[in-house]
């Protein structure tokens, strides 16, 4: 390979002048905080509020409280359409985002199977894996964040799992909305406005 | 004794470019434009002479009927831009 000395470069530039740009390109392509909460806000309300429709009339002996989770193929579809319509605009991958996309992949093919195959071992092992997953996916996130809250928040889901286990088949519907919103929607909304307001700095 | 520096990477630009590329998976040619605050012409030349070099890829494709350009760093040009930083250091601490 063709070398040549620094002082005889084109642009004569010095070695501190070197440093000083890499410096600064690697910091500003690496400052910016690479979700914007979308995901997390949407399906925490959405399941929350299937979650509580069906425990308030499973409560009042309504019996067709089942259907709003009929709610959740649209939302996918939703939310399909806003990623796909996010990562368009998107003029930079980085690897975090390579990561979260394994991370939320194998997320759902996790609660899929889990929704699908579950119920052979009763509604209340379904729901128990269910919250260690949302446990596990936001705890993960939130390290590759570096998101404090997401963290924070994902524990919760981990206690309400634990919770479930003592608690009758009704309470499970109430014990997964609690999990979801300090999981998924409190964190979320964190995510949000530090997103938001990084956008402005 | 100190090394010579690699002349491909020993440019203000091309040097930003490979920085901005290292840190990120892969990026479009207007994000390299506007984080390295240079012209699309001298853009386009520099990222021919790293693409030239084997530094980096470079995929074009079309998004919305407008052409779109993305580049991503190589195995060499990561080696490459190890080895620069490197040198550079050795040239610093031997001032």
């Amino acid at each position: 390979m063709e070398t040549t000395t620094i002082n005889k470069e084109e642009e004569n530039l010095l070695p501190e002048e070197s440093l000083l740009i890499i410096n600064k390109m690697i910091n500003s392509a690496k400052n910016k905080l690479a979700d914007d909460g979308f995901h997390l806000i949407f399906w925490g309300w959405l399941v929350m509020l299937c979650a509580l429709t069906q425990y308030i009339t499973l409560k009042l002996n309504y019996d067709w409280g089942a259907l709003v989770w009929m709610l959740l193929p649209l939302g996918g579809i939703f939310s399909a359409v806003y990623g796909y319509k996010q990562a368009k605009t998107q003029k930079v991958k980085t690897h975090i985002d390579t990561y979260l996309g394994y991370l939320w992949g194998g997320f759902l093919i996790a609660m899929f199977i889990t929704l699908a195959f579950g119920y052979a071992h009763g509604i209340k092992s379904t729901y128990f894996f269910l919250m260690l997953l949302y446990g596990m996916a936001t705890f993960i996130s939130g390290g590759i964040l570096n998101f404090k809250p997401l963290i924070f928040g994902s524990l919760f889901s981990f206690v309400f799992a634990i919770l479930s286990v003592f608690l009758g088949d009704i309470d499970q519907f109430l014990c997964i909305s609690a999990a979801l919103l300090c999981s998924y929607i409190i964190p979320g909304h964190l995510l949000k406005s530090k997103f938001k307001s990084q956008q402005y700095a | 004794m100190l090394k010579d520096l690699d002349p491909i990477l020993h440019s203000q630009l091309r040097l930003a470019v490979v920085s901005l590329l290292v840190s990120v998976k892969e990026a479009e040619f207007t994000y390299l434009k506007e984080k390295s605050n240079s012209t699309a012409g001298n853009l386009s030349v520099q990222i021919q002479k790293l693409k030239e070099a084997g530094y980096i890829e470079v995929e074009k494709k079309f998004k919305d009927n407008y052409p779109q350009t993305i580049c991503k760093i190589t195995p060499k040009g990561l080696a490459a831009f190890e080895e620069y930083v490197k040198n550079l250091k050795q040239y610093i601490t031997k001032k």
